[in-house]
């Protein structure tokens, strides 16, 4: 089953009085249960795809739909239900909240969606990314490859049908970044997790079931 | 709205340095406000009850428009004492007059009472600063306002002679001299009823009758009822007596009111300002809220809850101050040669007005920084530009 579809998608940004087309007609699906990186040169628009895909930001003209469902023109609080229930995000840098303890951070996607049990799934999710013992300490507290990987918990808080990850290792090093693309591969394996991940490093991408190479705003066929 | 409140909380916790100062600003304006209506209150109701405990009744009553005298007193006097809530009466005469004493002459008011009567209904013969009070038929005895007998400098026991309006003269004896923290001070003698009765040949007249009731909140429902079983026309409630020196206060309301906005513009200034640089530190994390599905609203209650917590701490330390300065100076009051002392005076209602008028000030200072925090641009807020 396709579970993210875009026809004809299309991006454009003025600057100043320069239309920058960041997408430029993109026509893709992926399927539910697959693991797709996305690679391509610095600008090509990868990012924002991931942000149009992840319903952050709407197209200029085209279509996204999601599990068959046309969501290109719902409203802001209908995206914002959407992104809440059905997307988790992870991007390269910062995601965290400061101010709330790892537990917290992966607990409150939970609370935000009324579920009761958010106490016991936030450290079920926190053994799986591996820092079941890290649960009261704060982000701050944290190594970069740790802070990603509360980040991914985070994200699976409300069992998302998508995982979308923009560059998750790209401020990380080999041995972090590794285990990053692992604990991925875990749970594309394990949970069916669809993940649609941005990278540039061939071998992590190398590690997903395809790739999508972008170039100047649309997609390659090689 | 659990999850919402959970992050305000957390939120305002971790910035709780930044906070601080907001808080006290807060706090001090909320106090200030306390303070300066209690005292308001204070000074106006102290003025009030002087003046309704020394020289008006509950209802008074007036000649008719055209007559200069209530005609008929002993009739009425008759019909008062008939009247079930009416507790006393006093029957008084007022004129004007000169006061002469070794050479010197001065123009005074003078006011006839009888004293067992006008004890009945106020306390204006217990303010005596010095010799003894004017008894009942005590005939030829004066009392003498304090600053008349600073000016003729007269002291108890000395005689001085009193020219009536009709040109009569008559010698009294000072038995006191009087000090009321009211007007009356100036240039004022009281002396018995009868006295004044027969020096402008006056029978069974009066220039007003001060009544006092059982409940002087009735006041308004007998004002009626004796208008029409005396036949009277003018009748006024003590409230209305007391109108003219409201008036005289509105003045200093204003500066005091002016004092307040200030106080609550430089908290709400405050709450503002701060809020905002929050906020704008924030713009990465208040991108993720809303990436992670936190919908515009639930954004703007975050900042708004925010606000409400810093305003609540503010203001519960503001009203404890607020009370605490106000019981102070209630006990301490500062001395005042008219009033005898200005303080302010504690009500309840001085600490729900100050912190309800604060909380909306504080919300709306809020409103502003938090519309902006529920319309950060999402894409623009993570990839920071
Ligand atoms: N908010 C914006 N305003 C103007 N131009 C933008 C904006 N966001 C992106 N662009 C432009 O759109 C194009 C695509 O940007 P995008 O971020 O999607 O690229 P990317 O493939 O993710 O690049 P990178 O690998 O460097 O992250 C770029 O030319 C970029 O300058
Ligand atoms: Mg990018």
């Amino acid at each position: 089953m396709e579970i993210i579809k875009t026809s004809n998608l299309k991006k454009s940004y003025m600057l100043g009085k320069v239309e920058v087309k960041a997408l430029n007609g993109v026509d893709t699906s992926v399927e539910q249960g697959e693991f797709v990186a996305i690679m391509g040169p610095s600008g090509c628009g990868k990012s924002t795809f991931l942000n149009l895909a992840g319903m952050l930001d709407t197209p200029t003209s085209g279509e996204i739909y999601l599990e068959g469902n046309d969501v290109t023109n719902m409203n802001s609080n209908t995206r914002a239900e959407y992104r809440l229930k059905y997307i988790g995000f992870v991007f390269q840098f910062f995601n965290l909240f400061n101010e709330l303890t790892v537990m917290e951070n992966v607990m409150f996607p939970m609370m935000l969606n009324k579920l009761s049990d958010y106490k016991d799934r936030s450290k079920e999710l926190l053994n799986l990314v591996g820092l079941g013992d890290r649960l009261h300490h704060l982000p701050s507290e944290l190594s970069g490859g740790q802070q990603q990987r509360v980040t991914i918990a985070r994200s699976l808080a409300n069992n998302p049908k998508i995982l979308l990850a923009d560059e998750p290792t790209g401020n990380l090093d080999t041995k972090s970044s590794i285990e990053i693309i692992e604990l991925f591969r875990k749970l594309n394996q394990e949970r069916e997790q669809t993940i649609v991940m941005v990278t540039h490093s061939p071998e992590i991408g190398g590690m997903a079931d395809r790739i999508l190479h972008f170039r100047d705003g649309t997609i390659e066929n090689i | 709205m659990s999850s919402i409140f959970f992050y305000a909380r957390k939120d305002a916790k971790k910035n709780w340095k930044t906070f601080f100062f907001v808080i006290i600003a807060i706090a001090i304006s909320t106090a200030n406000i306390i303070i300066l209506n209690g005292f308001m209150d204070g000074i106006t109701d102290g003025f009030l009850e002087k003046n309704m405990d020394t020289s008006s009744g509950h209802v008074n009553i007036y000649p008719d428009e055209q007559d200069k005298y209530i005609e008929g007193l002993g009739i009425k006097e008759k019909k008062l004492e008939g009247m079930d809530g009416v507790v006393a009466y006093s029957p008084r005469i007022t004129a004007g007059g000169t006061l002469h004493y070794k050479e010197k002459f001065k123009t005074i008011k003078i006011l006839a009472l009888d004293p067992s009567k006008e004890n009945e209904v106020t306390i204006l013969l217990s303010k005596v600063d010095s010799g003894e009070t004017l008894a009942t038929n005590d005939r030829d005895g004066m009392l003498m306002s304090y600053r008349l007998a600073d000016d003729l400098k007269v002291k108890p026991g000395d005689e001085a002679t009193i020219v009536f309006e009709n040109g009569k003269p008559r010698v009294f004896k000072i038995r006191g001299i009087l000090h009321t923290g009211l007007a009356m001070d100036t240039n004022t003698i009281i002396i018995n009823f009868e006295d004044a009765a027969e020096q402008l040949n006056l029978f069974n007249k009066a220039s007003i009758i001060l009544v006092k009731l059982q409940d002087e909140t009735l006041s308004g429902q007998y004002k009626n009822k004796i208008s029409e079983e005396l036949g009277i026309q003018k009748i006024k409630e003590w409230k209305q007596e007391i109108e003219s020196v409201l008036s005289s206060f509105k003045t200093f309301r204003e500066i005091s009111n002016f004092m307040n906005a200030i106080g609550l513009f430089t908290g709400a200034v405050s709450v503002g300002i701060v809020l905002y640089i929050n906020i704008l530190h924030k713009r990465r994390q208040i991108g993720i809220l809303k990436a992670i599905g936190m919908k515009d609203l639930q954004v703007l209650f975050v900042y708004i809850l925010q606000a409400v917590f810093l305003g609540a701490i503010g203001i519960l330390i503001g009203d404890a101050l607020g009370y605490a300065g106000t019981k102070y100076l209630e006990a301490h009051p500062f001395p005042d040669p008219t009033l005898g002392s200005l303080g302010p005076r504690f009500h309840l209602f001085l600490i729900y007005d100050a912190s309800l008028v604060t909380m909306l000030i504080v919300i709306l200072a809020a409103a502003f920084p938090a519309l902006m925090a529920s319309r950060t641009n999402i894409i623009k807020a993570i990839w920071g530009n």
